[in-house]
């Protein structure tokens, strides 16, 4: 017998000895959708070293042949004004910015962020090298927004070896940022390259970047920032509501509002996770559902909801398929301002309405998810 | 701005997504996984948990694992890696496993055999540990392996050679492949 087919044989007496129960399915799917819905930081690690390599590659070939990039604006004198925006252009006859701006609510601690428009926020990581890229979906068809944060002695960034954008220095939140964004098309992501600050900048200082596509094995969701750089920690984490049928808890941070739902039957145990774009206090609201029913698996349960409401909003009231209604007040969570409430197996969530301190209807929307999430503006 | 996160997919698009049957495929994987993540972990208990954090896992990513070219490729690849991080976090607790309970049987030699074969698997490094199954267990190709492990296939055979050397120091697998 050779030493191969001796181990083989000996594996195969071991492990076909294994009797393996029945599949747990239940236990499998509720472990499934416990699982924090996140971007791939690991994906990312690989995406970065990559990036070593690809950039000496653009370094070696001048301008790459193709369409030329989107147009980008930056402001002329390199710092961004009192609204933040540091790049914006037109794209299919779109506006857009990209800007820094406070998305906690109004006399709360400032909370920087990257947003598009004023919309779809994504928390600014403190550390230089990150890079964050956004689709918008049927607002800006086929386009992609991105930023990068680039380290004091990066002068500008170069999109395939042709377009440079400088460096624009934002102030936001008493911190000091330097960042370059700019718009492309998703089909066709750029290749980017640093180059050092200074009189004749020094081409070919790499950044760890390769190309505006999300990371490998993540799909892009409309709003939501796929970061490619190193991660910083939770920004805000709170139980937003608890009770008998469970608990829903948020964590915001660069994935984007993360809540999780746990029955009263999980001790504590998330039994469904998911993110959804970030709100800011003026912009849309990303209306979350977090259904433990699966079908498929005869599996069936409350459903969950969540959404960060704007400041104005003192209840909201959830209409439920019996007729009756849950009357929802907001917690606040580092600086803003979160709604949350289950949904028995048995009903479906029919309308919401935003009221405010006085009671009086500030929004309602019939357009309500059973899962994943809708955004709607108040 | 994020971790290792992933491998993973929105939930809510694998509740929606598709005709494909997660739960057919989770149950016809599982026994397989679990023999895997024996010899992965030597531990029946931690077997059984690894096979169903791997299904979870494929869950939360169901679309693309459904769509995916070699299914059981995407699945191996989450095994181990899962099996990677666990080993990281818990290096200091490992304790050599025990046989499976149905061995014995009045096979006191065979018993002995395989918990040799057991101790001998958990000395190796997790990474050669899974080169060693993924190719006698599976008999998977070292480009299979590659991609299960995220390596190369060069580094495949240069681990695959150490874990033999070291398994030959094992007095019954030594001598059982002189036979």
């Amino acid at each position: 017998m050779t030493p191969d087919a001796g181990l083989r044989q000996r594996l195969g007496g071991l492990l076909r000895e294994i009797e393996p129960p029945p599949a747990p399915l239940e236990t499998i799917v509720r472990r499934g959708r416990g699982i924090r819905l996140r971007r791939a930081g690991g994906a990312a690690g690989a995406l970065a070293l990559a990036g070593i390599v690809a950039a000496a590659t653009v370094l070696a070939s001048p301008a790459a042949p193709g369409e030329p990039g989107l147009p980008v604006t930056v402001p002329a004198s390199g710092t961004a004004g009192p609204d933040g925006v540091f790049a914006s252009g037109s794209v299919n006859g779109h506006a857009w910015r990209l800007g820094v701006q406070n998305i906690a609510d109004p006399g709360y601690r400032c909370i920087p962020a990257i947003t598009v428009n004023g919309t779809d926020a994504d928390p600014v990581d403190p550390a230089p090298g990150n890079y964050a890229t956004v689709a918008l979906g049927p607002a800006y068809p086929g386009i992609g927004f991105a930023f990068v944060q680039v380290r004091g002695d990066v002068g500008r960034l170069v999109l395939d070896g042709r377009q440079g954008l400088p460096a624009t220095a934002v102030t936001a939140c008493g911190e000091h940022y330097r960042l370059v964004g700019f718009a492309y098309r998703l089909a066709r992501p750029p290749q980017i390259t640093a180059v050092s600050a200074g009189p004749g900048g020094r081409a070919g200082y790499q950044l760890p970047l390769v190309s505006a596509k999300p990371p490998a094995g993540t799909g892009q969701t409309d709003g939501m920032w796929n970061n490619v750089g190193p991660t910083s920690g939770e920004t805000a984490s709170g139980v937003l509501a608890s009770g008998r049928t469970g608990s829903i808890r948020l964590l915001l941070d660069a994935a984007g509002d993360c809540y999780e739902f746990s029955s009263a039957a999980s001790a504590g145990s998330p039994e469904m996770g998911a993110c959804g774009p970030i709100s800011t206090p003026d912009g849309p609201e990303t209306i979350m559902a977090l259904p433990l029913s699966y079908p498929p698996a005869k599996i069936t349960g409350p459903t969950g909801y969540a959404l960060q409401v704007s400041p104005a909003t003192a209840h909201l009231s959830a209409l439920l398929s019996d007729g009756s209604t849950q009357l929802v007040t907001p917690r606040v969570v580092d600086g803003r301002k979160y709604a949350a409430f289950a949904v028995p197996a048995s009903l479906k969530l029919e309308c919401l309405t935003w009221l405010d301190a006085t009671g009086a209807e500030i929004a309602s929307t019939f357009d309500v998810p059973q899962t994943g999430y809708t955004q709607f503006q108040p | 701005m994020s971790d290792s996160r992933d491998e993973l997919a929105a939930v809510p698009d694998v509740i929606s997504g598709g005709g494909e049957d997660f739960s057919a495929f989770a149950v016809s994987r599982w026994p397989g996984l679990v023999r895997l993540a024996f010899g992965l972990t030597g531990d029946r208990w931690a077997a059984e948990d690894l096979a169903q954090a791997t299904l979870a896992r494929a869950y939360v990513a169901w679309r693309r694992v459904s769509r995916a070219h070699d299914p059981d490729a995407y699945l191996r690849r989450i095994l181990v890696n899962t099996s990677n991080r666990r080993f990281r976090r818990h290096r200091v607790a490992e304790q050599p496993g025990d046989p499976p309970e149905t061995a014995v049987d009045g096979h006191a030699d065979l018993v002995g055999e395989r918990a040799s074969l057991l101790a001998a698997l958990r000395q190796l490094p997790a990474r050669q540990r899974a080169v060693v199954l993924l190719r006698y267990w599976e008999d998977l190709t070292d480009a299979q392996i590659a991609a299960a492990l995220g390596c190369s296939p060069g580094t495949v055979r240069s681990q695959l050679s150490r874990a033999l050397a070291k398994l030959r120091e094992s007095p019954v697998l030594g001598e059982g492949d002189e036979r």
